[in-house]
């Protein structure tokens, strides 16, 4: 093997280490909160407010 | 274009026209959107000991309200029918913060839950309301599994005053086989929702043969005295076959009380049954002189014996928000 050939193999090794480390940081790190934006229409059907006073049949 | 959801640990990365998880958060040419906002599908007045919360404001009612969907899919979800429908298949109320807050003062609640599914996934109309609760002198409330990422949980606690977490399991293969989540994201929202300085409860529901081992409950009970302190209330609560867990038996009294036991003898202060009716499991003791403070069945309170927060007998304090 070249001295350029063994100096390219080394670069070639570093910048794929550099590469998968930036990927996998990027993957790894939280991400910013950004607020989700509230639909103008409700996807399902609508009802009117009823038996609020009622205790809820859920849990919790 | 994909948009990730940054809200919860799951950082669902979102197709367009698609939504996350928790079925309530969409990509819409790529901006996420909450379809849920003003949206509940249910409001309640309810006992605040129903949350469960005993150790805040006992005896008061507090509305309670819900939008459909969850991040998580717990195969023994009691609310399944609303927490794993879709918003489409669903009916709802179009109730915005403004007309919650006002509902809330219309039937005399001095507080308001965000409860029943978990308000980790409508979070943006839980932080609004919250936000103009407090401003009306309104205490806000959670109910919540706590799978919620560190920043935004952060920022919404800001407005919030008493917490009802579940830890339902102290393994991650738990939460990874019954829940479809990870146990670390949910001790990490336990210890900064304690430290923030809000009141906090816990609930850990018993499944038999997935995680009423009593060396289990041992670990659990160690953990949060370790990491959240001994006043940290404790609620075991007892399961019924639901949704996808039918097959299993409910819990049985004695085991509530062998796991209440196991929390009393490794320094929990209060420790509570849940879901079961027990004769003692239910009260509040002095955890100084054991006196009976606060005596109930059910989500009645029979007496009230605290004084200014303080045990009658021997003046020590109790960790609440009685006031």
């Amino acid at each position: 093997m070249t001295r350029r050939r063994f100096i390219q193999k080394i670069i070639g090794t570093i910048l794929a280490a550099v590469a998968g480390f930036v990927f996998i940081a990027k993957k790894a790190s939280p991400r910013k909160f950004i607020r989700a934006i509230k639909l103008k229409k409700y996807p399902g059907s609508l009802k009117p407010l009823q038996k609020i006073e009622s205790q809820g049949k859920w849990g919790g | 274009m994909k948009v990730q959801c940054g809200l919860c640990p799951k950082k669902c990365l979102i197709e367009d026209g698609q939504s996350g998880e928790c079925r309530v958060r969409i990509n819409i040419d790529g901006t996420l959107r909450t379809v849920v906002y003003g949206y509940p599908c249910s409001i309640h007045v309810d006992p605040i000991e129903k949350k469960p919360l005993f150790h805040f404001l006992p005896g008061t009612t507090i509305l309670s309200v819900a939008t459909v969907g969850c991040n998580l899919h717990c195969k023994n979800c009691q609310n399944w029918e609303i927490s794993q429908a879709n918003p489409e298949d669903s009916q709802a109320y179009a109730c915005p913060p403004e007309q919650l807050v006002q509902l809330t003062r219309q039937y005399n609640c001095p507080s308001l839950a965000y409860t029943y599914t978990d308000p980790v996934i409508y979070y943006e109309y839980t932080y609004d309301t919250a936000k103009l609760a407090r401003a009306a002198n309104i205490r806000n409330v959670l109910v919540t599994a706590g799978y919620i990422n560190e920043g935004p949980w952060r920022q919404l606690l800001k407005y919030v005053d008493a917490a009802n977490i579940d830890l339902k399991g102290i393994t991650d293969d738990f939460y990874r086989r019954v829940c479809s989540g990870t146990l670390k994201p949910v001790q990490d929202a336990l210890v900064i929702a304690k430290a923030s300085g809000i009141l906090v409860e816990v609930t850990n529901l018993i499944i038999p043969t997935l995680n009423d081992k009593p060396e289990e409950i041992r670990q659990l009970v160690r953990w949060i005295k370790t990491n959240m302190g001994s006043d940290t209330p404790l609620h075991f609560s007892g399961f019924y076959p639901r949704y996808k867990m039918r097959h299993l038996p409910e819990t049985s009294l004695k085991t509530l009380e062998t796991a209440r036991q196991i929390g009393l003898s490794e320094g929990l202060d209060y420790v509570y049954i849940g879901n079961l009716q027990s004769k003692e499991g239910e009260n509040t003791y002095c955890p100084g002189c054991k006196k009976l403070l606060i005596e109930r069945v059910g989500y009645t309170i029979l007496q009230n014996q605290l004084k200014d927060g303080c045990c009658p007998d021997c003046g020590r304090e109790i960790y609440g928000v009685w006031k």
